[in-house]
């Protein structure tokens, strides 16, 4: 099956496309810029595997949490395509992705995904990660990462951190002294590529913000101003 | 040529396919307005996240009203609005358009939202008279522009600060009327007397720039000092400072260049009051009146396709590393 990964959930933009002969998978941008070079890089990694884009018969796309205008670029794209083809879509969350990432280079361990949520927070779920795969342990939610930082250190058993979150507030997570940091700051496309195999398709694909738009908390203050 | 446009460049997500010979064959538009009433202006966020959901099932909508396949249309180009507008609108619209491009392996163009108002008034008197003026204005937008064929223009006048339409919701919202402030203040209006209040009619000077900004502290001051005027008054005496001034801009306009027909585009053109003034104006000067079904004057799909038809004929299309715009304006459209 002819497969293609759609990652936008943070400042990095990446693809990758996968068949039973050959996996590739691209870091197009590190900048957020994905507006720009999301579309010509799905059409030249296409183009790279000799492949047509009605030879796509699936995309996958990471929903988030993550980076808001990051996660309409690449949704938009993935309804585009798949609207445009009439190919189905599946759904993976950047946390799932993260967790994932880390059973992929062979950890076992409870791990931690956090994905930068701006502002002080980060997007935040917890995963068991072992031999009978990966499984959440919890919902995702949005927090600081000094909360995390404290409840870990708290708690006091061993666990792994991950995910561009863990490197935007780095000494922090660095400094729980039961925790270990994974580096990895795009999540997994190669699992996503996976995922997006084995995983059921979706009817709709609708970004994950898990905030509510506080442009409207502000907008309101703003206008109540003389 | 049959063109499948797309426009997300703010509260509207609109899709629609026109051919060359400008026949809409298609016209879908689905607003998130209702989210943003309480708000008393588009909230940007919202209204972004309101055309990744809405986005997909538009088009299709567009397509099949069309009589295509969802999945292989038959068409030739997408025109899609790259801007100006709200960054977190227009990158829905541009991102779903580069896939349909890439999907369907047929080439899109980027088209300047402004640029596409200028073409609704052709969409539906395709025998238009040029050279003619045209006065844009919309509640982000206010604009006068010579136009001497369908894609040459050349902007006269613009406002300097607040657009129409934002006045009049900010004097809306002032009064507690709804949002938008446009439909109420014009059917308000209409039951009071336009003289009750005195308000400046700003810009007098011979330029064809336009100002908005001073008009609601005015509207505030005014009434302040006569507390018992109705609130029909107050609305009448507003829209006629709207009025005089858009309207006293258009015809110097008329005066200095010589044209065969005036036009009214953008949202604010569903005005009662413009609208009578424009035809007087036409018939002042012996030319046509150009006024947009109410349909044609707020944000649509099919003015973007028209564009877009003429602009990828003109200039081919765009490249897949195309950004939004969203202060792009119309001056640098070339
Ligand atoms: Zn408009």
């Amino acid at each position: 099956m002819n497969v293609l990964a759609i990652e936008t959930a943070t400042g990095a933009c990446a693809v990758g496309l996968a068949n039973a002969q050959r996996q590739e998978i691209r870091v197009l941008d590190l900048g957020r810029r994905h507006t720009e070079v999301l579309a010509a890089g799905i059409s030249e990694l296409l183009h790279e595997m000799g492949l047509r884009p009605r030879d796509l018969e699936r995309v996958v796309v990471d929903v988030g949490p993550g980076l808001f205008t990051g996660l309409r670029v690449g949704v938009a794209t993935a309804i585009g395509l798949g609207e445009g083809l009439g190919c189905p879509l599946v759904a993976v969350t950047s946390l799932e992705l993260l967790a994932h990432g880390a059973a992929l280079a062979g950890l076992h361990a409870i791990v931690v995904a956090a994905v930068d949520g701006r502002r002080g927070e980060v997007f935040v779920q917890t995963f068991r990660v072992g031999d009978e795969g990966v499984s959440a342990v919890g919902p995702a939610q949005v927090t600081t990462a000094r909360n995390v930082v404290i409840e870990w250190a708290t708690n006091g058993a061993p666990v792994v951190f991950t995910g561009d979150g863990v490197e935007r507030y780095l000494s922090d997570f660095a400094a729980v002294p039961n925790g270990q940091v994974f580096d990895q700051p795009v999540p997994s496309v190669a699992a996503a590529l996976a995922l997006g195999e084995r995983r059921e398709p979706s009817e709709r694909v609708v970004p994950l913000y898990l905030r509510e738009a506080d442009a409207v908390a502000n907008f309101t203050t703003r206008e109540r101003e003389p | 040529m049959k063109v499948l446009g797309i426009e997300t460049s703010c509260d509207e997500t609109a899709a629609s396919v026109v051919d060359d010979s400008l026949h809409v064959y298609s016209s879908v538009v689905e607003s998130s307005i209702d989210q943003h009433r309480a708000f008393g202006g588009v909230v940007p966020e919202l209204a972004g996240r309101a055309h990744v959901t809405t986005i997909g099932p538009v088009v299709r909508r567009a397509l099949e009203d069309a009589g295509l396949d969802p999945h292989r249309p038959a068409i030739d180009a997408i025109a899609v609005t790259s801007g100006p507008g709200l960054i977190g609108s227009l990158l829905v619209g541009l991102s779903a358009a580069k896939a349909y491009s890439l999907a369907w392996g047929v080439p899109f163009v980027g088209v300047n939202h402004l640029e596409g108002h200028l073409f609704a008034p052709l969409l539906e008197r395709p025998d238009l008279a040029w050279p003619m003026v045209t006065l844009l204005v919309s509640g982000g937008h206010s604009l006068l522009v010579l136009q001497k064929g369908p894609d040459d223009h050349r902007v006269l006048g613009e406002t300097i600060d607040d657009a129409a339409g934002e006045a009049y919701d900010k004097v809306a919202r002032w009064l507690g009327l709804g949002y938008p402030g446009g439909p109420e203040i014009d059917r308000l209006a209409r039951e009071g007397s336009p003289g009750a209040l005195k308000l400046p009619v700003s810009m007098i000077g011979d330029d064809l720039d336009l100002s908005f900004s001073g008009l609601k502290t005015a509207v505030v001051r005014a009434t302040e000092k006569q507390r018992d005027v109705a609130l029909a008054d107050v609305a009448a005496s507003f829209q006629e400072a709207v009025a005089e001034q858009l309207l006293r801009k258009l015809r110097a306009a008329l005066v200095a260049h010589d044209v065969r027909g005036v036009a009214l585009a953008g949202g604010v053109a569903a005005n009662s009051r413009l609208r009578e003034g424009v035809s007087a104006l036409a018939n002042e000067f012996g030319i046509e009146a150009h006024l947009p079904t109410m349909a044609m004057c707020t944000d649509n799909a099919a003015m973007i396709a028209a564009a877009g038809i003429f602009r990828i004929k003109r200039s081919g299309p765009s490249s897949l590393d195309l950004s939004a715009r969203p202060n792009w304006q119309l001056v640098d459209v070339s």
